[in-house]
């Protein structure tokens, strides 16, 4: 999903640029503060570690493999903000050392893989965390988190190609959208089945205890939400229009009005071709069964995977 | 349009990290890996910009870029292979943006300024990140006031990049050796032990790293 | 000063409550160079963490450890790291900069020397360490035994009076071997080094301390414990060959 240079235009690249600054400079302060020093090298070696763990390839069948992407395991791991500066190093690192995704297109990138599938899944996997109780609540959660994480940052990264006119988004999405929910499913089980391993050796490595209902994270999750949210607006919302709502009244629910009407670029005249129209309503559809079905799957491989405790 | 990571390929025998082909260690006596890092990074960062800014009309810069290119490939002494492989990594992207645009009215312009683009972003970007260490791209961007904790952090992730990668490749290779069944699951079982006894490994090796780091007065 | 390293009735526990060391004692004289040796586990690696104050991570008032007369506490532990120098195990723990020359000036950094004094106690560190022209490369491209001298360049620039190092041969090819005791032979400061490396202890060290399962079992001049054959099969060692074709001086 590491997008190269000239597949988004300037505006795409400068908004994504500011958004992405905003959340990584949020997060590394967020770090700072509640990170002990002792774990400050933590950060730079679990980085090293996902990109080593990158290239470990889980054969699927057919030849193709599947491989992790871990913003969410690592999230699961250390929390939130530390998952965010750790997946923007690896992007660095990519970007730089090994020129996979773009320079300019490091903002878009970011938000993307670092913040969006690191908080959403995160969050995703807070709220089912909660549900579900244990060690098998915390793998269905990761699982279904993983899962969830790696479609909304697909779509969101087809809405920044849409955004920038390069392919449009009666295109971009079914198709982004389709095939990550399939490569989502790997990651959601090669997540959990990390998340089981490093459970079961040494449980005292995850810092991040999320069963002690802190609510401190609450500020922190509000914050990176409304980032998000505000992302989502600008590269999913004018889209999600080609529904029957229009773009206006969107605009109007989203509390954007007419000021940012002109920021909006106009749908280009193939959106209404009519025979694509469907896919993406059909891709909407899918989408939403599809998260049913992976959850009902992440509940089974929780049960699957760890043995009832023998003392509640 | 799917999104294929390029795996990286590695010529094993012994440490993964020294035969890691997707990076050039640059020929140290080039003329271009004399250049100051500042220097090329402006200058990189000045081409990226305005390539990808420039409407499709202004072929005088596409073309003065491509030539300012191809030069500085030859004084880099990188070699042809290695450049045409990396761009080649391009290629589904390219592919992908060609077919969805093939069917369009304006359409060849399109894919044709994206390809285009792409390329000359991606020769630039490679040019430059194999033609100076590492240590000194950190260093300009500690100058540009990228924040401490994330230099640190991107600077110990390449440092040990190459250990923990040493490490998966060793422990796979440990695991495969006693792989005696086929089946599907019991692979990835064992595929997920390994990354997470990475990351346990990974963890430790931090902390032993904090007091490496403690020994030698870090406060 | 007639002590450099004072140990005394030093206990430890790990995590799980197993005990790691019990009630360890011994002293070592300034400029004296003394082995450490025992079987894996004795718990060698341990000892020498409290040596410069990573280990306890809590006082528990179990024993005392004093540096040149210093008891190791937390309120000099910057002190006690200036005169303790201290060669991880392991040199990929202990390289964490990019390139050797900034992993050498790290130490003298920390010291809060001025540009021009790490500059030059990087260069006398390197060229002690016959590194003399390895500033520029890249840590992570070096071979082990590179590392590991790197490593002790690393400490040396901080200039400490006393050398501890934990399995220095380890890992090393005979060449490495060969070059890593001369430039050991040349440091003047006290030295105590955890190893399995019998022929480095006969060549370089005057007194030997073993250690097993967190207790000393015996402590006395190289010659005579490693002429101990029963003693060392006992503890997990072994006599050295160098020792069987050699007449003892």
């Amino acid at each position: 999903m590491h997008i190269p240079d000239g597949f988004i235009d300037g505006k795409t690249a400068a908004v994504t640029a500011v958004i992405s600054a905003v959340g990584v400079g949020f997060a590394l302060r967020q770090v700072r503060r509640e990170l002990p020093p002792r774990r400050v090298p933590l950060l730079g070696l679990s980085a090293a570690f996902l990109f080593a763990a990158q290239m470990v390839n889980f054969p699927v069948a057919g030849g193709t493999s599947g491989h992790l992407v871990g913003g969410t395991l690592v999230a699961a791991l250390l929390g939130p903000s530390a998952a965010v500066v750790v997946v923007t190093t690896v992007l660095i690192v990519q970007c730089f050392l090994f020129q996979d995704g773009g320079v300019l297109a490091l903002g878009a990138n970011v938000f993307n893989m670092a913040i969006l599938n690191s908080v959403i899944g995160y969050m995703i996997y807070r709220m089912v965390c909660h549900w579900l109780t244990g060690i098998r609540g915390r793998v269905t959660a990761i699982a279904f988190a993983a899962w969830c994480a790696t479609v909304l940052a697909a779509i969101s990264c087809a809405g920044q190609l849409a955004w920038s006119g390069t392919i449009p988004w009666s295109v971009a999405f079914p198709a982004m959208a389709t095939v990550h929910m399939f490569i989502g499913v790997g990651e959601g089980l090669i997540s959990a089945l990390v998340f089981l391993a490093v459970c079961r050796a040494r449980p005292d490595l995850i810092t991040e205890t999320t069963l002690t209902g802190q609510p401190q994270r609450l500020g922190e999750l509000v914050r990176y939400g409304l980032l998000a949210t505000l992302g989502v607006a600008v590269f999913v919302a004018p889209f999600a229009c080609s529904w029957p709502d229009g773009l206006d009244s969107v605009a109007e629910k989203f509390g954007f009005g007419h000021k940012m009407a002109p920021l909006l670029p106009a749908p280009a005249p193939d959106y209404h071709v009519p025979g694509i129209h469907w896919a993406v309503g059909a891709t909407a559809v899918a989408g939403a069964a599809g998260s049913l079905i992976v959850f009902a799957l992440a509940l089974l491989m929780g049960r699957w995977l760890v043995p009832k405790p023998k003392d509640l | 349009m799917p999104c294929r990571r390029p795996a990286l390929q590695f010529q094993t025998e012994g440490p993964v990290s020294v035969h890691l082909v997707n990076h050039h260690h640059g020929q140290p006596d080039s003329l271009v890996y004399r250049l100051s890092a500042a220097l090329k990074l402006g200058l990189a960062l000045v081409i990226i910009v305005v390539t990808v800014l420039a409407p499709v009309q202004w072929r005088a810069w596409f073309i003065g870029v491509a030539v300012l290119l191809v030069l500085t490939a030859w004084l880099s002494q990188l070699p042809l292979f290695f450049l045409s492989r990396r761009l080649l990594v391009l290629s589904p992207f390219v592919l992908g943006v060609v077919l969805v645009n093939a069917f369009q009215p304006a359409g060849r312009a399109k894919w044709m300024a994206v390809a285009v683009k792409s390329v000359l972003c991606l020769l630039t970007v490679i040019l430059v990140s194999n033609t100076t260490p590492f240590s000194q791209i950190l260093r300009v961007l500690k100058s540009i006031r990228v924040p401490t904790l994330l230099i640190t952090t991107i600077a110990l992730m390449h440092r040990y990049l190459f250990v923990l990668m040493d490490e998966a490749e060793r422990m796979r290779r440990a695991r495969a050796s006693r792989t005696f069944t086929r089946g599907q699951r019991f692979h990835w079982q064992t595929l997920a032990t390994v990354v997470g006894q990475l990351f346990i490994r990974a963890s430790e090796r931090a902390e032993r790293i904090y007091d490496a780091m403690c020994a030698r007065g870090w406060k | 000063m007639n002590t450099a390293i004072e140990i005394a009735d030093l206990k430890y526990r790990y995590h799980d409550g197993t005990e790691a060391l019990r009630g360890v004692s011994f002293c070592v004289a300034p400029g004296e160079c003394v082995a450490l040796l025992g079987p894996n586990g004795s718990g060698k690696s341990t000892l020498l963490l409290h040596l410069n104050g990573i280990l306890p991570e809590k006082l528990s008032g179990d024993g005392t450890v004093k540096i040149l007369g210093e008891p190791v506490a937390p309120k000099n532990l910057e002190t006690i790291r200036r005169q303790v120098g201290l060669v991880f195990q392991d040199p990929d723990d202990q390289l964490f900069c990019p390139t050797v020359q900034e992993d050498v000036a790290f130490g003298p950094q920390q010291l809060g020397l001025g540009d021009a004094e790490v500059a030059a106690r990087v260069q006398k560190a390197l060229a002690q360490a016959g590194l003399a022209d390895f500033g520029r490369r890249a840590t992570h491209h070096l071979s082990h035994g590179e590392k590991r001298r790197v490593c002790l360049a690393g400490v040396l620039a901080c200039e400490p009076a006393i050398l501890i190092l934990d399995e220095p041969t380890s890992d090393l090819d005979p060449r490495g071997r060969r070059e890593f005791k001369a430039l050991l032979r040349q440091i003047p400061a006290t030295k105590l080094i955890a190893t399995h490396d019998l022929e480095l202890v006969v060549e370089l060290c005057s007194r030997a301390i073993v250690l097993d399962r967190g207790s000393v079992v015996a402590d006395g001049p190289v010659f005579e414990l490693l002429n101990d054959e029963k003693l060392m099969l006992e503890h997990g060692l072994e006599r050295p060959h160098i020792l069987r074709h050699q007449h003892p001086h």
